[in-house]
């Protein structure tokens, strides 16, 4: 993290820029899409997920032993084949985006995401808060307008849910505090997105972990 | 780990078998109040019986985030992220409107899945795995 007190538009390009070089040596498919003419511009990814009402337990597991190691193969389909003949009766693959964008007003990234069937049929804010993590939906049930959200995507103009972005200061503070008083710089956007992205199904592999801090490390 | 370290307190374990909260391991360590449900995590994730080896855990607080007294912990190594938190959460006695946050290197958070063996293969060092913790009013 610059100098910069507050997260400019610059330190977000900067920091997904790092993200997506680590996403494409790990094959996690993240990419960049700017604006046309312009310096304006999103990260984006898109991965397959079998709809997981039955298998948490499983895909967590399974996600365990891959995301310790980078790996040529995406968490694109975290379960195996075997898992998803057992549960072929009723199971579901459902596309998620997920957009990362740069929020003016609030000066800090800001997830978008939207999910369909693979028929194009898209998913509605009931179904999406059926997929969310158990540990979350205490939470989300409580104060759902003001965290899940459907608005329009500033840059492509569809609709899609947001995750808000009022009270990502309050999280990324202590964090970035901390990294100051340690001298030990931060990826902005890998530390944010590892806390929110979960919430929406969108777990980042540990490696990405590791990357953050070799460029500038303090030998723990 | 061939032998369990002086100074570390064993998290609860998670079945319901034990009730008793913390075996106290150290004896300069003043037990603090035990969380009154021993049961700290949902137990799902647990296989049966393969949990002998456990990951030593050092716990950190970040920013203005309680201190917990105690901070090493032999954890089993299935112990999810998720059972970590609500375990912390417990034991300084956050109200339900706080949220935790787990990290590794002091920037990562691990999904709530995540396995404490697993984050000790990948983070672990001088035989400990270090997490950070803190917390926040909300997240989003």
């Amino acid at each position: 993290m610059e100098e910069d007190e507050f997260f400019g538009e610059k330190t977000f390009q900067h920091c997904c820029a790092e993200f997506i070089r680590h996403s494409q040596q790990i094959g996690d498919g993240w990419e960049w899409r700017t604006l046309k003419d312009s310096s304006e511009g999103y990260m984006c990814k898109t991965h397959f997920q079998i709809k997981p009402e039955t298998l948490m337990s499983h895909s967590g597991a399974s996600a365990c032993v891959q995301t310790c190691l980078p790996i040529e193969e995406a968490l694109e389909l975290p379960l195996d084949d075997s898992e998803v003949t057992e549960t072929t009766t009723g199971s579901q693959v459902i596309k998620y985006e997920y957009h990362v964008l740069y929020s003016c007003s609030y000066q800090v990234p800001v997830l978008y995401f939207r999910a369909s069937f693979l028929d194009g049929r898209p998913l509605a804010l009931k179904d999406i808060w059926e997929r969310i993590h158990e540990c979350y939906k205490t939470r989300l049930l409580q104060e759902p307008w003001d965290t899940i959200t459907q608005q329009e995507h500033p840059i492509l103009g569809q609709p899609f849910f947001v995750l808000h972005p009022c009270k990502t200061d309050e999280f990324m503070t202590p964090v970035l505090k901390n990294s100051q008083k340690i001298n030990r710089s931060v990826n902005y956007i890998t530390s944010w997105l590892s806390v929110v992205g979960p919430v929406v199904g969108l777990n980042l592999p540990l490696s990405y972990a590791r990357a953050a801090s070799e460029d500038e490390n303090v030998h723990q | 780990m061939a032998e369990e370290p002086e100074s570390a307190l064993q998290l609860p374990p998670s079945s319901t078998t034990d009730g008793e909260g913390p075996t106290e391991v150290s004896p300069e360590t003043a037990t603090p109040e035990p969380p009154s449900s021993a049961a700290v995590s949902p137990g799902t994730e647990e296989p049966a019986g393969d949990t002998k080896k456990k990951i030593d855990v050092l716990l950190k607080a970040v920013g203005d985030t309680p201190i917990m007294k105690t901070k090493k912990w032999a954890v089993e190594r299935t112990r999810t992220i998720q059972g970590l938190i609500d375990f912390i959460k417990k034991f300084l006695k956050l109200v339900a409107s706080e949220q935790l946050f787990i990290y590794v290197n002091q920037s990562f958070a691990p999904s709530p899945d995540q396995e404490v063996g697993t984050l000790y293969e990948c983070f672990g060092s001088d035989g400990k795995l270090v997490l950070h913790y803190c917390k926040s009013q909300a997240w989003g």
